[in-house]
């Protein structure tokens, strides 16, 4: 299966290498960068979006939380209408690359743009680990290597892409990637839907709740797990022979192999299982409050999209605001089609393997399913597809979140030490590989989530107010963000280390969006009131708005 | 004028916080033209009513969406070519009405500016 990974890698390359050399024949780089058509450029921010997250993580969630986690992906293409609507032009306009570029041109404050670097490397990280633990999952399903192997193998892969270089200079490799994406997720998607028999297809919209397996299961489990069994249960522990177990509860070990028998009930694990009716509601329910944990996370993917670092560099390639701005609004259009599809994978992945939910590898379900619709050559012909297309979308990602993470290290937090080094990546790498490694047991979606919270505590209230309100001063930015960032980071972490507790407070606590967002704002706003803009402040902000074709501009 | 010189490639604002950093002299503070800034003035207006509108129908539309489902579970149960239409309404509908949206708020955004742009250079008439 490495052999399915190994051409993307390649032509990645390839293409990097061609776009690199392409500009190299203009004069000035950037202005070479400054003639991508918005149409292009909107491919290739796609193409840095879609992470793994996206590409497998969706479709894990529907399988294990249900339908309502296609909120996800409304969220995450809703986020572009609101950075076009708020971001897009003006933050082009200043020049920034990046938000610590927007702080210091906006607000003058050094301090503050070493505040937003400490933040890029939190979101970083928040992003990069799940997309290298999706990419140790998904090798080890398709190539049944060990965990660490495959986010060992993701690292050096990132690293040694970032080490030849080039790659962030091509837009043209990101707008192909999305292509590569868009292809290697919908051809699958349809096959799979035209292969399974008209009774999985009425299955898969009619869910059952999955509480007797159907035939003989093996379940591979991935996590350290507790089963409750509800009544004895005939069962093979780990290749031994086949014994009924009395109902009770089990402690099982991650890697432990339980062949379950036909016919027998399925034993209960944290989460109800897929196809229940609460499976089938269209609403988030970690705790018997839909309507809150699916706003949170709404609010919390919408509004972080406009601070994710990796994306707002994208926006610099546009010749101008007016070019940012259309990239935004095509890139609403293009993400729209790609997030048709997560639910063709989490339906049918509910319908057919729904016993990936007790292994815990439910990110997995989109690789998996092509070998169980089809055992023949065009099932290992997709599942070879299907990797190449999440290694693709975990390789954008991770690229794109790396440069940005190693230049907010070496750029804006330790200048005099770092900044010549040219290896910073690849200490990231390490850095992030080394915090990948115990993480196997989180998931995908739900760590990407906790890194737009942070996102719209922090970045989102700086950029917004930054860009539509004169009156912001660099000490009210300060406290803001730090409010906004102890909110949102500070419970994820307590979260991670303590567990979640139920009910309401769980879902405060899980998804904190919706109440960290408006404290960083009102604090932002609160703090700026009590001092005074400099007399600069109101000249700062209204150039962004200036459309630059217009001539005498400064 | 034809020779090809290689330039370090850093974003103007990078630029500026790398020569403060040499020099330790901060660069000079942003400052509009008068008549660039009432121009300014007047296409930050607009754009913000715009931006806020469409993101009050943004906010109808994805709040309001989760509210109609949780309140109607009816909606579950009707099918509409063996799909429940509460799924169709999470996974498909939304994606279509951000689309129409955004190319709105875009033409709006680019009206705005070029309207105010042509204000300006008739000789600073106010526009509307």
């Amino acid at each position: 299966m490495i052999l399915a990974i190994v051409p993307v890698l390649l032509i990645t390359l390839l293409i990097g290498a061609r776009g690199v050399a392409a500009m190299r024949t203009t004069s000035d780089f950037l202005v070479a960068s400054r003639r991508i058509s918005p149409t292009v450029n909107a491919a290739a921010v796609s193409g840095e979006y879609l992470s793994a997250a996206s590409f497998l993580g969706i479709a894990g969630l529907v399988v294990k939380d249900g339908v309502g986690s296609l909120w996800y992906a409304v969220g995450f293409a809703a986020g572009y209408v609101a950075m076009l609507a708020l971001v897009a032009a003006p933050m082009r306009r200043t020049g920034a690359l990046t938000v610590p570029d927007f702080a210091e041109a906006r607000l003058g404050s050094p301090a503050l743009r070493r505040l937003s670097a400490a933040v890029v490397l939190v979101i970083g990280c928040l992003y990069l680990v799940p997309q290298f633990t999706a990419a140790g999952q998904v090798l080890g399903v398709v190539s049944g290597s060990p965990y660490w192997v495959g986010v060992v193998i993701a690292g050096a892969a990132v690293s040694i892409t970032l080490a030849l270089g080039g790659m962030r200079a091509a837009t043209y490799v990101q707008a192909f990637q999305f292509v590569l994406k868009l292809a290697l997720f919908i051809v699958p998607a349809i096959w799979l839907v035209l292969q399974v028999s008209p009774d999985t297809r009425r299955e898969a919209l009619t869910p059952v709740e999955f509480t007797r397996f159907d035939a003989a299961t093996p379940v591979q489990f991935r996590l350290d797990t507790t089963l409750t069994l509800s009544e004895p249960t005939r069962v093979a522990v780990g290749g031994a022979d086949a014994e009924v177990l009395p109902p009770g509860e089990y402690d099982v070990q991650a890697g432990q192999t339980w062949d379950f028998a036909a016919g027998s009930a399925v034993p209960h694990v944290g989460t109800g299982p897929p196809g229940g009716a609460d499976w089938a509601r269209p609403l988030l329910d970690p705790g018997g409050y839909p309507l809150l944990a699916t706003w949170s996370v709404l609010v919390a993917t919408v509004l972080g999209t406009m601070g994710l670092p990796h994306i707002l560099i994208r926006f610099h390639t546009s010749p101008d605001g007016r070019g940012a701005r259309r990239t935004a609004a095509i890139t609403v259009a293009l993400l729209g089609v790609f997030y048709l599809f997560p639910a063709v994978y989490g339906l049918l992945g509910a319908a057919l393997l729904p016993e990936l939910y007790l292994s815990g590898a439910t990110d997995t379900v989109v690789v998996a399913l092509p070998a169980r619709v089809d055992g023949g050559f065009a099932g290992t012909l997709f599942t070879a597809l299907l990797t190449a297309g999440a290694f693709a979308a975990f390789l954008a990602t991770s690229l794109g979140l790396l440069l940005a993470v190693s230049g907010a290290l070496s750029h804006d937090l330790v200048p005099s030490t770092l900044r010549r080094l040219r290896f910073t990546p690849i200490v990231a790498a390490l850095a992030v590989v080394l915090l990948a490694l115990p993480a196997a047991r989180l998931d995908v979606g739900v760590l990407v989530t906790s890194a737009f919270a942070v996102a719209a505590s922090t970045f989102c209230p700086l950029l917004v107010l930054g860009i539509w309100w004169p009156r912001l001063t660099a000490r009210g930015a300060i406290v803001g963000m730090v409010t906004g960032l102890v909110a949102s980071a500070g419970v994820i972490g307590v979260d991670l280390f303590l567990g979640v507790p139920p009910g309401l407070a769980g879902i405060l606590l899980g998804q904190p969006a919706l109440w960290s967002v408006p404290l960083a704002f009102a604090t932002m706003v609160l703090v700026s009131l009590r001092g005074r803009p400099p007399a600069w402040a109101s000249a700062a902000m209204l150039r962004l708005h200036l459309d630059e074709t217009e001539p005498g501009r400064r | 004028m034809k020779q090809r010189r290689r330039v370090a490639v850093t974003s103007p604002q990078t630029r500026v916080a790398l020569a403060r950093g040499r020099t330790g002299v901060r660069a000079a503070p942003p400052h509009l033209a008068p008549a660039d800034a009432e121009r300014a003035r007047r296409i930050h207006r607009r754009q913000l009513r715009y931006a806020l509108t469409v993101l009050a129908l943004l906010g109808a539309l994805l709040l309001g969406l989760p509210l109609l489902l949780a309140g109607a579970p009816a909606l579950d149960t009707v099918r509409v070519a063996g799909i429940p239409v509460s799924w169709l309404a999470v996974g498909v509908l939304p994606f279509p009405l951000m689309a129409l949206l955004a190319g709105w708020q875009l033409r709006k955004a680019e009206r705005a500016e070029r309207a105010t742009g042509s204000g300006a250079q008739a000789g600073h008439r106010a526009v509307r």
